[in-house]
């Protein structure tokens, strides 16, 4: 019997063994692959950094009004960031040439799969970035707008209406990306519809004159203000 | 294709009559509602001009196009005629010459095609209008050899400041032509000059500025005769202060562009020289209520713990520090020194060149600026006598050209001052 128990054990630790060691090359593979596709990578973003500090692409993109984008990237540098962008494109790259050299048909699985998901990235990608650029400009409208008509909280309006946007861009681009689903949905309605009903609420019942006696005092200071204005501006 | 800013019929009319001496364009309507006004006051005018020059009134009243029916004789019907049309939107009270921008651009391609020896363009409140004003804009024009007429108003120190502040003595700094009006809005012009305007804006038909700074620029460019006439005192409706930075971006946008345009010409001038002046001035208005001054200097200060993050994309360091201890000053002691002054117009021309950030963003930004400078020259200027607020305003010219060289330098090397 114990001749019987030692017999399995061997066949079974033959069995593994081999099976490590048919994997042992596709290890060997991956690993070449990812440290060609390292040094690929080194070599092409150091190209494409010298290209883009040639071209001065950071004071480019902040004149072409896309400063949002500056703030973002890693140093203040989008340099760095499309740098670094390719470099973790071409490792992926890499690290598929090694998974497919170990198990064809686990590549063609993830290729499939990661293909089929990269419109969603891309789309989310997308409307982060709108997003993001939108609720600066809106922010910077309001905030200019109020500081024209004297607000003291001027910052405080714009910093609300940023990050309004740039939450709702949030909700939008993980909806995208399919996660989170109906909770995201959901918090959203309640959150939004929360505001609303709260502002509704304190204009129509409790604040209802102390906006009234707001509006009037507004109307008639600017009533006073143009009968009294000896400036003129043009 | 741009389409043609002269309605239809009005355009036949003018084909109809081929030629003339003289077009007035009357930009506003007569707020009397009298349709002959217009016609009343050219004719009086023309009636004072030796020659007798036929001449063509386009009035801005907003009808269809229709030849004068004023009450007159065959002869002086032939003489003036006026065609009443719609050339711009619905006119507000204190609308800024930009906004009358096709108005005047009708005007102009109507003198272009009639052929016309000397144009008169009337923007300004046709209540305070009379026929001296009409005859002394367009006279040095038709009979002195001046290819540009622009207007002197006799008003108190108040008035105008965001002529006086930046737009004249930015003018005098770049083309060095000391103007007090360099936007009009009343203008009279030359043939010469009405074509060399016409041909610039068939040429670039798609860059859509303003034609009103662009006159003044135009004509020093190209070494045309430039004149003054004291014309009157112009009534001035009351604005609404919210309004003020729409106001503040619709006059120094077609500015900043112009200067971008012109950068070739304006880089080549130094100094500035006086420019021959016509007629006696009238006296000025009485001051009549006070200005809020306090809430200007709020708005400065608003404005500075605000916009930094937007100020600081257009102003140096340097600058903006000052701007910041400015605002830190108790109210009694808020002078803004000019030199100040100049450096913050000349960056944000820059800023506005670059497009730093959007451009309606960066005008609106610059209203407390300007709200800082009103504040201090106010407070200069309280009790002072019109000779010493003169001698303060050209203070401030010459200060905008002592800083032309700094504009000179940041223009051609944007990033040096800005590490």
């Amino acid at each position: 019997m114990w001749g019987q128990v030692e017999q399995s054990l061997n066949q079974a630790m033959v069995r593994v063994l081999s099976q490590f060691a048919s994997l042992l090359p596709g290890l060997a593979a991956l690993v070449v692959a990812l440290f060609v596709s390292i040094l690929v990578a080194g070599l092409l973003t150091g190209i494409l950094r010298r290209l883009l500090v040639r071209i001065q692409f950071d004071e480019r993109m902040f004149r072409g009004g896309l400063s949002s984008l500056v703030e973002w990237s890693p140093s203040k540098s989008p340099t760095l960031l499309v740098t670094r962008v390719i470099w973790w494109i071409l490792i992926l790259i890499g690290f598929l040439i090694g998974l497919s050299a170990m198990d064809t048909s686990l590549t063609s699985k993830l290729v499939v799969g990661l293909f089929g998901y990269l419109p969603h990235v891309f789309a989310a990608v997308i409307v982060l970035v709108a997003g993001n650029i939108i609720a600066r400009f809106l922010s910077r409208s309001v905030l200019i707008g109020a500081v024209n008509m004297n607000l003291q909280y001027a910052r405080l309006l714009a910093a609300g209406v940023k990050w309004l946007v740039i939450v709702l861009t949030v909700a939008m681009a993980l909806e995208h990306l399919g996660i989170g689903g109906f909770i995201i949905r959901l918090g959203f309605g309640i959150l939004f519809g929360g505001i609303v009903l709260a502002l509704a609420l304190a204009v129509g019942l409790g604040s209802k004159e102390l906006v009234t006696r707001s509006l009037e005092r507004e109307a008639s200071k600017t009533a006073a203000r143009q009968s009294e204005e000896s400036l003129s501006h043009f | 294709m741009e389409p043609d800013p002269i309605p239809g019929e009005t355009l036949e009319q003018i084909e109809r009559i081929g030629s003339t001496d003289l077009v007035i364009g009357v930009l506003r309507s007569d707020p009397e509602g009298e349709d002959d006004g217009a016609a009343r006051l050219v004719r009086e005018a023309l009636g004072r001009l030796s020659g007798g020059a036929r001449a063509v009134v386009i009035h801005n009243n907003g009808t269809a196009a229709s030849a004068s029916n004023v009450s007159s004789s065959p002869v002086e019907e032939e003489r003036v005629r006026v065609l009443g049309c719609r050339l711009a939107g619905p006119e507000l009270a204190g609308t800024p010459p930009q906004n009358l921008s096709d108005a005047y651009r009708a005007i102009f391609t109507a003198g272009g095609k009639l052929g016309a020896r000397a144009c008169g363009v009337i923007a300004s409140d046709l209540r305070a209008v009379t026929p001296q004003w009409i005859l002394r804009l367009v006279e040095p024009a038709l009979e002195e050899g001046f290819d540009l007429v622009t207007p002197c108003y006799s008003g108190h120190k108040f008035e105008g400041l965001l002529n006086k502040s930046i737009v004249a003595p930015l003018n005098r700094s770049l083309y060095g032509a000391r103007i007090q009006n360099p936007m009009g809005p009343d203008f009279g012009l030359s043939g010469k000059l009405l074509q060399q305007v016409f041909r610039q804006e068939s040429r670039s038909p798609a860059l859509q500025i303003s034609p009103v700074p662009t006159i003044t620029p135009t004509a020093i460019a190209a070494g045309m005769q430039v004149c003054e006439a004291n014309v009157g005192v112009r009534l001035l409706p009351p604005m609404d202060p919210k309004d003020l930075s729409s106001l503040v971006a619709q006059v120094m946008g077609p500015v900043f562009l112009d200067m971008e345009r012109n950068a070739a010409v304006w880089q080549r001038i130094r100094g500035s020289h006086p420019v021959p002046r016509f007629g006696d001035p009238a006296s000025p208005p009485q001051e009549t209520g006070t200005a809020d001054l306090h809430r200007m200097l709020e708005s400065f200060q608003i404005g500075v713990q605000n916009l930094r993050d937007v100020w600081s994309l257009a102003l140096p360091p340097k600058t903006m520090l000052e701007t910041v201890r400015l605002a830190r000053l108790p109210p009694d002691q808020f002078r803004m020194p000019d030199e100040l002054w100049v450096s913050i117009i000349y960056d944000f021309a820059l800023a506005h060149r670059l497009r730093t950030i959007s451009r309606d963003h960066l005008l609106r930004s610059m209203t407390p600026l300007y709200l800082g400078w009103v504040v201090s020259y106010a407070r200069e200027v309280q009790t002072a006598t019109p000779e010493a607020v003169e001698s303060r305003l050209e203070r401030l010219s010459r200060a905008f050209e002592a800083g032309k060289s700094y504009l000179m330098s940041r223009w051609r090397w944007p990033d040096r001052f800005n590490p």
